[in-house]
């Protein structure tokens, strides 16, 4: 009997328990909205009077996706930005640029990270979104030859050449189009077939490797894009990654394979990576300075919209496979304006902070040269929230 | 010493056919030996390499910190912790309330129009891919509230729980004997007390079963989670409840933060970390594989004790 009784006490609390949690299932949907209104309503006045009240740390995340050309600089930021501002977690996954520009349209992030600019259907459809570019970077070829030796003199390549071994008309190390840029290395070059390792995933990477391939020859006619329907894949040799972290890894793994990826990523992974001929057929090789004089070739390509290409620059030190890298937020649509103001906080100090750019420098990215950072603190004092401006001076 | 006629023909049988008795007994042995060998390779070889990985990456940082910026050694995998177990009650607390009700009505009602609808839906369920899930969930809820939650990946889990928590608390209350619930209801106790106090402790056993395999299931699952939970590497639940008494906020406004931003999981973790190019992270990855399947192990040895000491209780 007393068996019995014990096992109906603990049948009671049991489903007392089960259904105390059927009450607070319905509690953090229903709760969270108004609580979220509550913070912004009480916080909206404040914000213009610029005397905000001090939010208690990590308080605020803001929530961004997309480009992986970008994610080391912002896994720095996501480490040291909350040691200027507590309140503020960063939160950024590598998702790719396409899936980031998807994201932002959709509203499901605060903010995304892209490389490729966005279409003209794209910002219909987003309505009120900006680009900020903040760094800029050189995309290298990274390749994966056993026989040549790590510390020898690397592998040279120009842009016709590029063009033919991604359109598989170069399938072979030991072409003569490939060992005539070589000289010093041309004997050890393999007779064995290339495998061309590209993106898989919807990639700003992919959209400024492609521009660049366009403006290299007319050769190239799969087009430009974060997509693209590769010529090497039906040639039968090539290989999808997703992400520049995907890509990095095909090459590592894959001998007698060359992959496109950002710098960042070459370097951090002692990855051997080609020099190319530019446009004034210099042979550079990839680093801040050539990328830095390839952003000087288009120093006045900015649109309105503050993007531009800068592939394939005619300066004598320029690398011709750079890109900047953008934030994207909704200028005017914010409607939680504790997050607006931490979002444009957040944007300012990548953009002015020494801490930020020093990090970004370390990685091997670029900043933002003054003028077209006062171009992007102009823009981002135009950010409202709820009609309010969000920047306070 | 007198034997029986029975024991000498065994005996004489014996010597008969006993060269090819014998080694039809060896061979068998050994085949079956070999054969059970050759199925717990994978499994000694797996949970053996992944210790070997992973064990070395495993410290006190690893459990109590954040993660590091790209390509910097060092920093934990907290964040992923706390994630997995917030998603794994919120998916608990989704799942485990309308399951059991829901095979309580199956059980008494096997034949009614509902009953019928509700085994095969059930068992269409248990069917359709955990990806499917996460896209359901992310259209549904993600894109309308315009951000990915603990709660969003808490229920995509849930909804995957449900099937297995319906069917075994189904099969374990159809295995009361009829007698009990008659019994109880002979005795003038109204239907629903006959369920409370009489059929739901004499199955609680296996209902708790499938509780811990539902979960265990549900833990090691990556896909609903990428279009719900997204991912949160700077997840910190001890500074959010810190801070939010800090600043005197209600239990509901910090649980409300706890469950209504991006998280990370386990699996999560150990897929996006696997990918990165950098060792550091590489590492890492099979650290979380070696706690993910610690974890696992955990609540499967739970089970079998939870059902073990009932089995005695139960035997007196």
């Amino acid at each position: 009997m007393s068996k019995f009784l014990r096992s109906f006490v603990f049948v009671t609390i049991a489903f007392s328990f089960l259904l105390a949690a059927c009450g607070t299932v319905a509690t953090p949907a229903a709760t969270t909205a108004p609580a979220m209104t509550q913070a912004s309503g009480a916080t909206a006045i404040p914000a213009s009077t610029a005397t905000p009240t001090p939010l208690a740390p990590g308080s605020v995340t803001l929530n961004g996706s997309g480009s992986t050309f970008q994610a080391p600089a912002e896994s720095e930021y996501a480490f040291a930005f909350p040691l200027v501002d507590p309140a503020v977690a960063i939160n950024y996954q590598g998702t790719g640029s396409g899936a980031g520009k998807k994201a932002i349209i959709d509203g499901t992030v605060d903010f995304a990270g892209t490389d490729a600019i966005l279409t003209a259907d794209e910002t219909t459809s987003g309505k009120d979104l900006q680009m900020y570019p903040f760094l800029a970077g050189a995309t290298v070829m990274t390749y994966n030859i056993p026989e040549l030796d790590p510390k020898g003199p690397a592998l040279i390549l120009d842009g016709n050449t590029l063009v033919g071994i991604y359109n598989a008309t170069i399938t072979k190390w030991n072409d003569p189009a490939i060992a005539a840029l070589n000289p010093q290395i041309a004997s050890k070059l393999p007779a064995k077939p290339i495998t061309v390792a590209h993106r898989s995933d919807g990639s700003g990477t992919t959209a400024i490797f492609t521009a660049a391939l366009t403006s290299f020859s007319t050769a190239w006619t799969a087009g430009s894009g974060t997509t693209i329907n590769w010529p090497a894949d039906k040639a039968g040799n090539g290989v999808g990654g997703n992400g520049n972290q995907g890509v990095t890894v095909a090459v590592q793994n894959t001998p007698e394979s060359i992959g496109y990826v950002e710098y960042a990523y070459a370097v951090s992974n002692k990855l051997p990576f080609a020099q190319m001929v530019n446009k004034a057929g210099q042979t550079v090789s990839a680093s801040p300075d050539s990328t830095k004089a390839a952003m000087a070739d288009f120093a006045n390509a900015f649109t309105p919209q503050l993007t531009a290409t800068i592939v394939n620059g005619s300066g004598a030190g320029s690398w011709p496979i750079a890109g900047y890298t953008y934030i994207i937020i909704h200028q005017t649509s914010m409607t939680d304006c504790v997050k607006a103001s931490k979002l444009v906080e957040y944007i300012n100090w990548i953009l002015t902070s020494p801490v930020a750019t020093n990090r970004a420098q370390a990685l091997g990215y670029v900043p933002m040269p003054s003028a077209v950072q006062q171009l992007a603190l102009a823009k981002l004092a135009q950010v409202t929230c709820n009609s309010q401006p969000v920047m306070t001076h | 010493m007198t034997t029986t006629r029975f024991q000498e023909l065994i005996a004489r049988n014996e010597v008969a056919h006993s060269q090819r008795r014998r080694i039809t007994n060896a061979v068998m042995l050994t085949l079956t030996g070999l054969l059970t060998l050759l199925a717990l390779i994978p499994l000694f070889w797996i949970v053996g390499y992944v210790i070997y990985r992973g064990g070395s990456t495993i410290n006190l940082a690893f459990f109590t910190q954040l993660s590091r910026p790209l390509g910097m050694a060092g920093g934990g995998v907290l964040f992923s912790i706390e994630g997995t177990a917030v998603i794994t009650i919120l998916a608990c607390l989704f799942a485990i309330p309308p399951g059991v009700l829901a095979a309580f009505y199956v059980a008494r009602n096997p034949n009614t129009p509902l009953g019928v609808a509700l085994r095969f839906g059930t068992d269409v369920l248990a069917g359709v891919p955990s990806i499917v899930m996460g896209l359901f969930i992310y259209v549904i809820l993600v894109v309308p509230t315009k951000h990915y939650s603990a709660w969003a990946g808490g229920l995509a889990l849930a909804i995957l729980m449900l099937p297995t928590i319906i069917r075994t608390t189904e099969e374990m209350l159809k295995l009361v004997p009829h007698t009990l619930r008659e019994g109880s209801l002979g005795l003038g106790a109204p239907e629903w007390k006959t369920s409370l106090s009489v059929m739901f402790p004499a199955a609680l056993n296996g209902i708790i079963t499938g509780f811990l395999l539902a979960i265990a299931r549900s833990v090691g699952e990556t896909a609903p989670l990428l279009f719900t939970a997204l991912g949160n590497e700077q997840y910190d639940v001890g500074k959010i409840v810190q801070g939010g008494i800090q600043t005197h906020q209600s239990l509901f406004m910090i649980i409300g933060r706890i469950v209504n931003q991006p998280v990370d999981s386990l699996p999560l973790t150990l897929w996006k970390y696997a990918q990165q190019p950098y060792p550091e992270r590489i590492d890492q990855s099979w650290g979380v594989a070696l706690v993910l399947m610690i974890f696992v192990l955990l609540i499967e040895i739970a089970a079998r004790l939870w059902v073990e000491s009932r089995k005695r209780a139960l035997q007196g």
